[in-house]
């Protein structure tokens, strides 16, 4: 009898980080992907990718900030037990001219956390019902401390850490559900593609494989790639007086 | 935007220009120009650069579009590395139809330069085995070539001056092994190393290391490789490299003495005239990709890579004259490669590879020393009707270049008015009025 596949349902699937985990989870198993995001074409390109690579793939249009959206219908679309909830949109916006619009601000919010939440919440429900599973979100390094330069961004993410924490305590007592939270740092990615290289950043591949084995092995919170945790470790150390003299 | 540097593969100055990073292939766009599309950036001189324009750069258009496990083509966007595409390939028991020295260049770039293997006298080049494209014209809404067309046959090797190379089919070959049986054999002088490659012709692969500064009565020392698929079969994947240069090395790291001893060595690195053995396909094809950013070895300066063809027809006598002209300067470095090319043609119009032997050096840059010796050089390969490969190229003159590509009137037709680069502009360069009798 042969395995049965590896069902995903991923929120933002055309994301590069997100794109990239796919694939790699497409090379060592057989795979049930629904795609669910914002734009058709991109969805498109995406699915004939990920089926050129084995995987069964169908797509779902959405708008994130729509608060009609029901979530637990599309999860329930389809029947069966869902493997792996991985929760991947996001925007990052130009934070100085943001922050003299409200609106902007908000809209940073609701992308990055409000509608992260949301989903999150329905996720564990579903998670719940069939007693075992994944529910994956992409968080930042950004979240880890307020920094000048991209806290708006940040602190979406660092709320997103605290509510992946609080489901994780949530769904401490059931052994088979796992809650993960990757924090990627700097990547090669269409968003970085004009700032100038340095030996921090890394590919979406390397990425990608990463954050699949930390979603294979049920990490908790897992940087990527690991030595970013001692990076941040010593951003949050730095006293105020002197993080504050940096551009960071 | 601020406009960002982009470094050929040589490294010898960059093109200041702006940067569009499409991470969707209809996000791409062909105006205005100039603009040209750049791939992962391994052409070695100013082809796949455009000082002052507007760069394409597909590397994040890496998407698989179909696969036809029956018949072997792959459809995939341009950006994707042919490293991707073996790690698609390899364990579904495919493989490229033929390869370059190295794993990290674009399906796009591939394209547009119509690279060449170790199996060129079998299967011809790249571009062969590319049955399908899409275009992206500044003058036209996106368009498949098909081989046959004029303009696929102006888009393969057309350095992407016909357009943005937004997908293309590649013709796979199908493997049962990931592994090939390989024959190390040394050798002295042209003369043997041509009744090597005569006497290769049940070997799929062959190719030769020369040692560029060997002196002796027996002429250039060097070892002929040679290799066939093996029947061990396991289908096993390349692992990336894990070794890196990470800045420029000091401009004297190469010297004629280190590059001696590291040939010396390179030279004694089997016992015997000979040596069999089984190697996976990583270090047989792509021995360059176990380091990166190797080139950063030549320092600050950068370096040049000169690749000629002579014409079988004018025997081996015009490349004896290279190798002597360069072990008299003392140049050179220890990546010398010598093949022979078949006669199997390749529909593109400026396709490099034609009938006969090529050369492929690199030459730290010396400045003017090194100029000069490429201006010796060029002599013998004009006087032999041969050619220069313009993806290697930072300095052939515009005259070598319409002379060795007599298709060139043919390809011009087929340009596409917004796209460019500093090569092109090189070659464009009015030339005299032919004095008319």
């Amino acid at each position: 009898m042969t395995k049965p596949p590896y069902r995903a349902i991923v929120f933002g699937a055309t994301s590069a980080i997100a794109s990239a985990i796919l694939r790699e989870i497409t090379r060592s198993h057989s795979a049930e992907f629904l795609l669910v995001g914002r734009n058709a074409t991109k969805l498109g390109n995406l699915a004939d990718d990920l089926r050129a690579y084995g995987a069964n793939c169908s797509i779902h249009t959405i708008d994130f900030l729509d608060p009609t959206t029901d979530w637990s219908a599309i999860i329930e679309k389809q029947t069966g037990h869902w493997d792996l909830f991985l929760i991947a949109h996001g925007s990052l916006c130009e934070q100085e001219q943001a922050l003299t619009r409200s609106i902007d601000v908000a809209h940073e919010i609701a992308v990055n956390f409000t509608s992260h939440a949301t989903i999150a919440a329905t996720c564990s429900a579903a998670l719940r019902r069939q007693g075992r599973g994944t529910l994956a979100a992409i968080g930042s390094v950004a979240g880890d401390r307020g920094r000048q330069s991209n806290f708006l961004y940040g602190s979406a993410k660092a709320g997103l850490a605290t509510f992946m924490d609080g489901l994780r305590h949530r769904h401490a007592r059931e052994k088979d559900i796992h809650i993960v939270l990757l924090k990627p740092g700097m990547t090669n990615s269409p968003m970085t593609a004009d700032i100038p290289k340095s030996p921090l950043f890394s590919s979406t591949a390397k990425v990608g494989a990463l954050g699949w084995e930390a979603i294979r092995r049920a990490t908790p919170v897992a940087y990527l790639p690991g030595w970013w945790r001692w990076i941040m470790f010593a951003i949050r150390a730095t006293p105020a007086a002197l993080f504050h003299r940096t551009k960071l | 935007m601020k406009p960002s540097a982009f470094h050929s593969w040589g490294r010898l100055r960059p093109a200041i220009a702006q940067r569009e990073t499409p991470a969707w292939r209809h996000e791409a766009q062909a105006n205005p120009g100039p603009r040209l599309a750049i791939g992962l950036g391994r052409s070695y001189g100013d082809s796949g650069l455009l000082d002052g324009g507007t760069m394409v750069d597909t590397r994040f258009l890496d998407r698989l579009i179909s696969f036809a496990p029956e018949s072997g083509i792959l459809r995939a966007e341009a950006g994707i590395s042919l490293d991707a595409v073996l790690r698609f390939a390899v364990p579904r028991g495919w493989f490229l139809p033929t390869t370059p020295g190295t794993r990290q260049v674009s399906l796009g770039g591939a394209i547009a330069n119509d690279i060449h293997g170790k199996n060129h006298q079998l299967v011809g080049c790249f571009g062969n085995h590319v049955p399908r494209l899409a275009l992206l014209r500044s003058d036209a809404p996106q368009q498949e070539c098909r081989a046959g067309d004029p303009l696929h046959a102006a888009t393969i090797g057309g350095l992407g001056l016909t357009g943005i190379i937004t997908w293309a089919e590649l013709q796979l070959r199908p493997i049962r092994s990931a592994w090939l049986d390989v024959e190390w054999i040394r050798f002295h002088g042209l003369s043997e190393f041509l009744a090597l490659s005569q006497e290769s012709t049940t070997w799929e692969h062959s190719v030769a290391w020369i040692d560029c500064l060997s002196t002796g009565k027996q002429g250039t020392r060097g070892i002929f490789i040679r290799g066939r698929w093996s029947d061990h079969a396991e289908l096993d994947l390349h692992r990336d490299a894990k070794l890196r240069i990470p800045f420029d090395l000091p401009g004297f790291t190469l010297n004629p003495l280190s590059i001696r001893a590291f040939n010396a060595l390179y030279y004694r690195r089997f016992r015997g005239p000979t040596k069999h053995l089984r190697q996976h396909y990583a270090p047989f094809f792509h021995p360059l990709d176990s380091v990166h950013d190797w080139n950063r070895i030549y320092g600050k300066k950068g370096f040049y890579q000169y690749q000629c063809v002579t014409p079988t027809t004018a025997g081996t006598s015009p490349m004896e004259e290279i190798l002597r002209l360069i072990r008299n300067a003392n140049q050179g470095s220890f990546l010398a490669v010598l093949k022979t090319f078949g006669s199997l043609p390749s529909p593109g119009m400026l396709s490099f590879p034609t009938p006969g032997i090529t050369l492929a050096l690199d030459f730290p840059n010396r400045g003017a020393a090194t100029l000069q010796l490429f201006k010796q050089l060029d002599t013998i390969v004009r006087d032999c009707g041969g050619r220069l490969y313009p993806a290697k190229d930072s300095r052939m003159s515009a005259d070598d270049f319409q002379r060795g590509y007599q298709r060139l009137g043919e390809f011009e037709r087929h340009l596409d008015p917004a796209f460019s680069s500093d090569f092109w502009r090189r070659m464009s360069r009015p030339t005299p009025q032919p004095r008319h009798p």
